[in-house]
């Protein structure tokens, strides 16, 4: 047995599978399931693509119902969740914040700009009945850019567990979700994007099994002067948050890990009680450059 | 402050936590783990039990008994599992009380079949069982269900069985029967992602021939009726890794036998694949109703039944005691396929220990031990 790592492009960035086989061919060929799986996920929640489920929900807006599959009603579901449990930080519709921060233009939007985005965020309002949606008014966006890469690294390794895999894990931009240690039984060692050196390791994490997802300021931003603008809104003011350069958080899954690295960041000074009420172990850099890590309050 | 390397459960338990990870679990391939689903291997096992009990500096009964336990998963859906076990029982045992020793030596052979089919919320199982020895044969059946919630956090089993049993003692002249139907019904909850608890209530209907046709004076009921109620408890600890199995056993039945069993083990998984398992048992019961004690008028010779008595018995297992257990097993996964284990158990009976307060004082102290060795391939 050797380990293989088969990298691939997904979603928008470099992926990787990492697992253990005989050679190369069989790596290849149970490493396909997974990457498969990524690019079913990725292609069926896509924004980019009109005739995905999200764009015929988005297109129906204040108008008709839309019937979802089992698997979209399911994310909608987990949605509610997250937004229940957040204090309504954690909002699908908040997407439409994108018409107003153009992040190639690095231009603050006017009040003027965000008012009427704002107007169409709410997931409290959006109907829902059975695997039946209606976005109520028109323009409302709903999309699962949120937790949909995380959701695809379960999905994907999953797929490969499903196979009778127990070493290895699924990597997409850093979100990842462990199947098992080394063959060895040793965790492997992951490392951390450093948020604020490009290509940089700010720490290396030893982890066997479950997931680990960050979040942070740095994936895509613009800076004016000293206020950096990331890519993370606050769903009420249509801001970006400024709390957190970056939280990772270890959760028994991808999609939990990922959703509660999140509600961290946009929970700002509250995302660590946040993260010790949840009971995960996390990694995070606040403002300042100061770590954080679960219980340090304590000592 | 270390971040744990194991994050398949979160590093503490909290509402929120279990909120979202609940949420999670909901979705599409998110239950693959936890969801009753047919084996995907089989396992091959193979045990070695070396029983010994004694009293006093005599030995007693010794019981060798090899098995072989073949399971294996068929078309997705299904699995079925044999198990082929001899029990060579040879030594001595008391004719009364715990007197007279009696030179006995047997041979048992015994089949359990089962069957599995796997739904998505459930499973049904088929059982057979035939054991055969010199002068006893027992055949059985049962029928075992089990339904989920869609959660999969709450598990409901049923179970019911037969069995028809025919007594031939060697000395000739007694054939006898016994028919035995039981009924379970039990009820698991996951609470929290390191606790999981179960409620099993079983009912038990014997009919036919319970005496022991070797003991001197043994004359039962031919009706017994048993009920028992067992609470279990496992909790995993997120700080050692380690797992705790705590159970409660009340056990009555229609010869007034009471009893109180608490089983406490706790596994812990040490590097190298080393598995250490430490256990205490702690078992305490009156005595049936018809069970006549030592007399200081007549011992060490038998009771005698009073005049006209029709159910009477001087065997040891029918009085009051107390009893402790001490176990140790060492497993170790060889390979990922391969796992050896060795189980080692004292057992110490007394009639003094029973909190019944009823126990008979002029019964040995009673003590058994076993060695049991264990190897298993998943294939």
């Amino acid at each position: 047995m050797q380990i293989f790592r088969i990298p691939f492009e997904a979603m928008a960035s470099t992926c990787e599978v990492v697992l253990c086989a005989d050679d190369e061919g069989t790596a290849q060929a149970l490493a396909q399931t997974a990457i498969d799986e990524v690019k079913r996920v990725e292609h069926k929640y896509s924004r980019y693509r009109t005739d995905s489920i999200v764009s015929r929900i988005n297109r129906a807006a204040g108008g008709e119902w839309v019937e979802c599959d089992e698997e979209t009603a399911a994310l909608c579901t987990y949605a509610d969740s997250l937004f229940q449990n957040s204090s309504g930080l954690f909002d699908i519709t908040s997407g439409v914040l994108r018409q107003a921060w153009d992040f190639r233009r690095a231009v603050v939007p006017s009040e003027e700009t965000l008012a009427p985005l704002l107007a169409l965020i709410g997931w409290h309002r959006v109907e829902r009945r059975d695997r039946n949606i209606r976005l109520p008014d028109a323009g409302m966006e709903i999309d699962f850019g949120g937790f949909g890469k995380e959701y695809a690294a379960d999905r994907a390794a999953d797929a490969l567990a499903g196979q009778g895999l127990k070493h290895g894990y699924v990597n997409l931009a850093g979100d990842m979700r462990i199947l098992g240690p080394k063959p060895d039984d040793q965790p492997w060692m992951i490392g951390i994007q450093d948020p604020r050196r490009h290509g940089g390791l700010m720490a290396t994490i030893p982890v066997a099994s479950g997931a680990l997802a960050t979040s942070g300021d740095y994936e895509r931003f613009f800076e004016i002067g000293e206020r950096r603008y990331c890519h993370v809104f606050n769903p009420r003011t249509g801001q970006p948050v400024t709390h957190w350069r970056s939280v990772s958080v270890l959760a028994p899954r991808a999609i939990v890990a990922g959703s509660c690295s999140t509600i961290a960041m946009l929970k700002q000074a509250e995302g660590k009680a946040f993260l010790e009420e949840a009971g995960m172990d996390y990694l995070a850099v606040d403002h300042q450059g100061n770590f954080h890590q679960r219980g340090d309050d304590a000592h | 402050m270390q971040l744990k390397t194991d994050a398949t459960t979160p590093a503490s338990q909290s509402a929120l936590g279990l909120a979202l990870l609940t949420a999670a679990m909901a979705l599409p391939g998110a239950d693959t783990a936890q969801a009753e689903s047919a084996p995907e291997r089989g396992l091959i096992s193979l045990k070695y039990l070396d029983y010994q009990d004694s009293q006093r500096g005599r030995d007693r009964i010794s019981v060798r008994a090899p098995s072989l336990m073949i399971m294996t998963p068929l078309a997705e859906v299904w699995s079925v599992s044999g198990t082929y076990t001899v029990d060579s029982v040879s030594g001595a045992s008391p004719a009364y009380h715990s007197q007279q020793l009696t030179k006995m030596e047997d041979l048992r052979r015994a089949v359990d079949l089962g069957m599995t089919r796997y739904f998505s919320q459930g499973s049904l199982t088929v059982g057979a069982n035939y054991s055969h020895e010199s002068d006893y044969l027992s055949r059985g059946a049962s029928l075992q269900g089990s339904i989920s919630s869609e959660s999969k956090n709450t598990t409901l089993n049923l179970g019911i069985g037969v069995s028809d049993d025919q007594i031939t003692p060697s000395y000739g002249g007694i054939h006898e029967t016994k028919k035995g139907t039981d009924f379970a019904i039990g009820l698991t909850q996951v609470i929290t992602q390191q606790d999981i608890a179960q409620v099993n209530l079983g009912y038990s209907h014997g009919l036919g021939y319970f005496s022991d046709p070797y003991k001197l004076a043994d004359e039962r009921p031919r009706v017994r009726n048993h009920t028992t109620v067992l609470a279990r408890w496992n909790h995993h600890f997120l700080r050692t890794e380690g797992t705790s199995h705590v159970s409660y056993r009340y056990y009555r039945d229609s010869w007034d036998i009471k009893a109180h069993t608490l089983t406490s083990d706790y596994a812990q998984p040490l590097p190298q694949g080393w598995t250490l398992t430490p256990l205490v048992r702690l078992h305490t019961q009156s005595a049936a109703s018809f069970y006549l004690p030592t007399d200081p008028a007549t011992a060490p010779g038998p009771t005698f039944p009073a005049f006209g008595a029709t159910t009477y018995s001087e065997d040891q297992r029918l009085s009051a005691f107390g009893a402790v257990t001490l176990g140790i097993k060492v497993a170790k996964q060889l390979t990922p396929d391969w796992q050896v284990d060795l189980k080692l158990e004292r057992y110490e009976q007394r009639a003094g220990w029973s909190l019944s307060g009823e126990g008979d004082r002029g019964l040995e102290p009673f003590s058994a031990r076993s060695i049991q060795f264990g190897i298993s391939r998943l294939f």
